[in-house]
């Protein structure tokens, strides 16, 4: 340590000079001195040694020349000691079941035997070589001196590093007796590597006593230079351990692939990473861990991972089924450690998401199938009846769908989520088999929308805002996979007309949460119709109270009768078929409302008029509700008195009767002329008067389920309810149901149009912007601009710009390739 | 138990070869790699044992001067811009053979 010395540039000049040069040139005499010392420091009895005295021996023959004598007759002395003393100790030790069993593979019989002797021999090995680290550290403490001139005069290694190559070729390489071919170290690996292996099969070893010979291995270099790489730990020993655990591994791998538990399986791998790692810092070397890791990982992971993963009912199929959480992780976490992409683990997970995806759908298709083929047995008229049982199942079905995928997205969040770590591989992974199945299901968008339809009416009674909340998140979890989203729009509107129209939400703050939260998740322009629907309603709901106020003001005292709530809808924001006016091709003429309520209805044309001039009123019949009072006559006297809550046309059809004396009847037919109510509609709410059995306010001749043409109908004065009120609900008009096929097809049909539309007017956008462009080109930013809309049909898309150019929005430029230019 | 004693004494004894005996710090006598090998609790040597090195071939004068360095060396450890220490100029030769000796 020769720190701030300003002598130092004189150091050399001095050698011949010392103060003690003159007394001592003896260098036989110092020789003797320091050779004795030698010995008595190895044989460790060095406390009554001067370290000064021996120092200035030194010194003195180094002041007289004779350094690099001294470094040769030390260096000679050291390698006479090891020859004689512990390379003899260290070849004693070794004792013949060292020598016999070089293979490792009959460890069983001579196990105990071989491990004591292994133990001895590593015992002298590692005594040998700290007594030697120990002695030579202070040999070279004492030569420090000779060692500073002699190193620096004659550029050789210190003699620390000179005796430690000593150690290494006179000790560990010394032939064995009778072996010729052995050198010690060899027995010293083959005894390390069989300890290793011991401690592999479970027995308990001396793990300091081999980390102590693996020290010497790691402190002793092939070369003086002492590089880093030259270690004889990473020359020799460890090359023979990774190849021993290569094939202990392999064998373990095939092993317990043969067992076929996937489970054990990576439970096995898994410990043993654990036990590799801890091996290699508390037995071995940390620079073997990434070695070993690699070993693990090529052996055993690499070579059966996806065999293990599509193992016969322990794989990881068998795990998802069974949610064994604990299991997937291990999978995955071994998985992970090979493959970034983890191939086979993403395909099995998303197989049985499929598969288990494709099972709720068959499930929820089954009686889908059923009902066509019922229809077409039962007649036109008698399903009626018939199909109201199959679509309430289908509904059911259809909100069972969505529950049952939900399910299952839990299920495989919860896996995502605890045995994946989260990882954003596995995750797009899921995504994208929950997409794959959720739109091999042709109704995905309708039984979602009715999810969330059953839920908004009746679900989310009685559940706490975070509940409701939670609920809605799912399902827009699940159109996140919805593709055609337009598709779900339409669906959606229409039956959230039919909630808003009937009052039939729970609660309106659930339903704007359900916009915000589509909005966000497929943006403003999905849900902008959805939001005026709402705005309609609260704009008619200002009309209703200022008509009210006009009223009162206008002080008509023949108004009072009658209360008129309305709501005045935007045409083109509400689902057309609640709109239109026409079913199938005949047109129907607007219904003859009584008139009492045609007066009302006057008065507020009137009224809405002269605030909004320029509008068309067009009254919905179909959509609305009336509450009447009906007085019951008895037979007794006594007048019964119920409120009955009925559609608008039943409301007209009950009219019909004030006028008529009691006992008289109306066929079919003269209701129908005489109010104009579309026959379909009439029917229902027919059927609803006079033949649901609780609200049976109508008698009906014949009595039977259909209403025929000619039947009869009566005021049915014997009427009973337990209830004051009464609701008689429309034949399977006001619900939201599945649709039937009909309906099916129409929703289509719009469908279509609609997209037609959205994909003309996209390629405008595009070609206004463009001015000319590629085919291909075209077709790619078409595809891109409405993918969050629903996936165009590429034959839709070519058709949409033929049409295009037929009408002169754009033209065709070149031929090859196909280009299109904007035409202003 | 002299080992262990001299191994946790703070102090330990630098003797000249005349005989004067200089008693200072163990940290500070270690600023010599040679007195610091010396002491090396490990090595077993006499002087470990015991925490008295006799420096045979270094005057009690030079041993006085070099303690004073070791001392002023420690004190302005790490330190830029420090004022030179006051050497005597016949004490050269023997200051620097002595630093030689004890690698300082």
């Amino acid at each position: 340590m020769r720190n701030r010395t300003e002598f130092q540039g004189y150091e050399l000049t001095l050698h011949h000079q010392g103060p003690t040069a003159s007394r001592s040139d003896d260098f036989d005499a110092n020789w003797e001195i320091i050779q004795s010392a030698l010995k008595q420091i190895h044989t460790k009895n060095a406390s009554h040694l001067s370290f000064e005295q021996l120092y200035r021996n030194a010194y003195n023959i180094v002041l007289i020349s004779r350094g690099n004598d001294l470094y040769g007759r030390v260096q000679q002395w050291e390698k006479d000691w090891l020859d004689t003393q512990v390379s003899a100790r260290a070849t004693a030790a070794i004792s013949p079941p060292l020598l016999l069993a070089k293979d490792v593979a009959n460890v069983q019989d001579q196990a105990n035997e071989r491990r004591a002797a292994g133990e001895r021999f590593l015992q002298v090995i590692k005594e040998s070589w700290e007594d030697h680290q120990l002695c030579m550290g202070m040999i070279t403490d004492v030569l420090m001196y000779m060692d500073r001139v002699v190193t620096a005069d004659h550029n050789k290694p210190s003699i620390y590093v000179i005796t430690m190559a000593l150690f290494r070729d006179h000790v560990l390489r010394a032939p064995i007796p009778n072996h010729p071919e052995l050198v010690v170290a060899n027995i010293l690996e083959s005894t390390v590597l069989f300890m290793i292996h011991l401690e592999r099969l479970g027995h308990i070893i001396d793990r300091p006593l081999i980390r102590h010979c693996i020290y010497m291995l790691e402190g002793l270099y092939e070369t003086v230079q002492e590089e880093a790489s030259g270690k004889l730990y990473l020359t020799s020993f460890e090359p023979a351990f990774l190849e021993a655990s290569k094939v202990f591994y392999k064998a373990e791998g095939q092993r317990l692939v043969e067992t076929g538990d996937a489970t054990e399986f990576c439970k096995r791998a898994t410990t043993r990473i654990a036990e590799e790692r801890e091996r290699c810092t508390y037995t071995l070397s940390p620079l073997t861990e990434p070695k070993i890791k690699e070993v693990l990982d090529n052996e055993l992971i690499r070579a059966h991972i996806s065999e293990v993963v599509n193992l016969e009912g322990t794989g990881v199929r068998t795990m998802i089924d069974n949610h064994r959480l604990e299991a997937l992780k291990e999978v995955y976490v071994l998985s992970s450690r090979v493959d970034g992409k983890k191939l086979p683990l993403t395909a099995a997970v998303q197989n049985r998401i499929v598969e288990m995806g494709r099972d709720i759908n068959a499930s929820a298709l089954v009686t889908a199938t059923k009902l066509p083929e019922k229809n077409a047995d039962g007649g036109k008229k008698a399903a009626d009846k018939d199909k109201e049982k199959p679509i309430n199942q289908q509904t059911t079905l259809a909100i069972k769908w969505v529950d049952d995928i939900l399910a299952l997205k839990t299920k495989f969040d919860s896996i995502w989520k605890d045995s994946f770590e989260s990882d954003q591989v596995m995750q797009s992974a899921i995504t994208t088999s929950f997409s794959e199945f959720i739109n091999s299901n042709t109704r995905s968008s309708e039984h979602l929308s009715l999810f969330f339809d059953e839920n908004l009416k009746k679900g989310i009674k009685g559940k706490t805002d975070d509940e409701v909340d939670a609920l809605l998140e799912n399902g827009i979890t699940l159109l996140r996979y919805i593709k055609d989203k337009d598709l779900f729009e339409a669906y959606y509107k229409k039956h959230l007309s039919r909630r808003l129209l009937m009052k039939r939400s729970v609660s309106m703050d659930a339903e704007r949460q359900m916009i915000s939260k589509m909005k966000m998740e497929v943006g403003t322009q999905f849900t902008s119709r959805l939001e005026n629907m709402f705005k309609d309603m609260a704009i008619s709901e200002d009309v209703t109270a200022s008509y009210k106020t006009h009223i009162k003001k206008s002080g008509d005292p023949d108004q009072k009768r009658v209360e008129l709530d309305i709501n005045v809808l935007t045409s083109t924001m509400w689902p057309m078929e609640i709109m239109s006016n026409s079913r199938g091709d005949e047109v129907q003429l607007a219904c003859v409302f009584p008139r009492d309520i045609e007066r009302l209805k006057k008065s507020f044309e009137e009224f809405y008029l002269s605030s909004h001039s320029g509008r068309k009123l067009t009254w919905q019949g179909n959509m609305g509700t009336a509450d009447i009072r009906a007085n019951f006559q008895r037979p007794n006297g006594k007048i019964q008195r119920h409120e009955l809550n009925v559609s608008t046309y039943a409301m007209i059809i009950l009219m019909l009767f004030n006028d008529l004396p009691a006992g008289e009847s109306l066929t079919f037919d003269e209701i129908k002329a005489q109010t104009r109510i579309p026959g379909h509609d009439l029917i229902r709410n027919l059927q609803s008067l006079a033949v649901a059995p609780k609200t049976r306010v109508l008698k009906k001749e014949p009595m039977s389920k259909d209403v025929k043409p000619t039947d009869k109908f009566f005021f049915n004065s014997d009427f009973q309810s337990p209830f004051m009120k009464v609701r008689i609900g429309v034949v399977s008009g006001g619900a939201n149901k599945v649709e039937n096929q009909d309906q099916r097809k129409g929703t289509e049909k719009r469908l279509n149009d609609e997209r037609a539309g959205s994909i003309e007017a996209a390629i405008v956008r595009i070609m206004k912007q463009r001015k000319k462009l590629v085919h291909a080109q075209l077709m790619t930013e078409v595809l891109g601009q409405l993918s969050s809309r629903f996936t165009p049909d590429v034959n839709m898309v070519k058709k949409r710009i033929e049409s295009l150019m037929d009408r002169e929005y754009i033209e065709r430029i070149e031929d090859d390739p196909p280009t299109y230019g904007y035409v202003a | 138990m002299a080992a262990t004693n001299s191994s946790q004494s703070e102090y330990v004894t630098i003797v000249s070869g005349d005989g004067f005996e200089f008693v200072i710090p163990r940290s500070t006598a270690c600023v010599s790699g040679t007195i610091r090998r010396m002491l090396e609790p490990s090595s077993k040597f006499s002087e470990a044992l015991t925490g008295r090195c006799v420096l045979e071939n270094i005057s009690g004068v030079v041993l006085e001067k070099v303690c004073e360095y070791f001392c002023y060396n420690q004190r302005n450890k790490n330190q830029t811009n420090v004022p030179d220490m006051d050497i005597p100029p016949e004490l050269c030769l023997e200051l620097l053979m002595a630093a030689d000796y004890l690698d300082t």
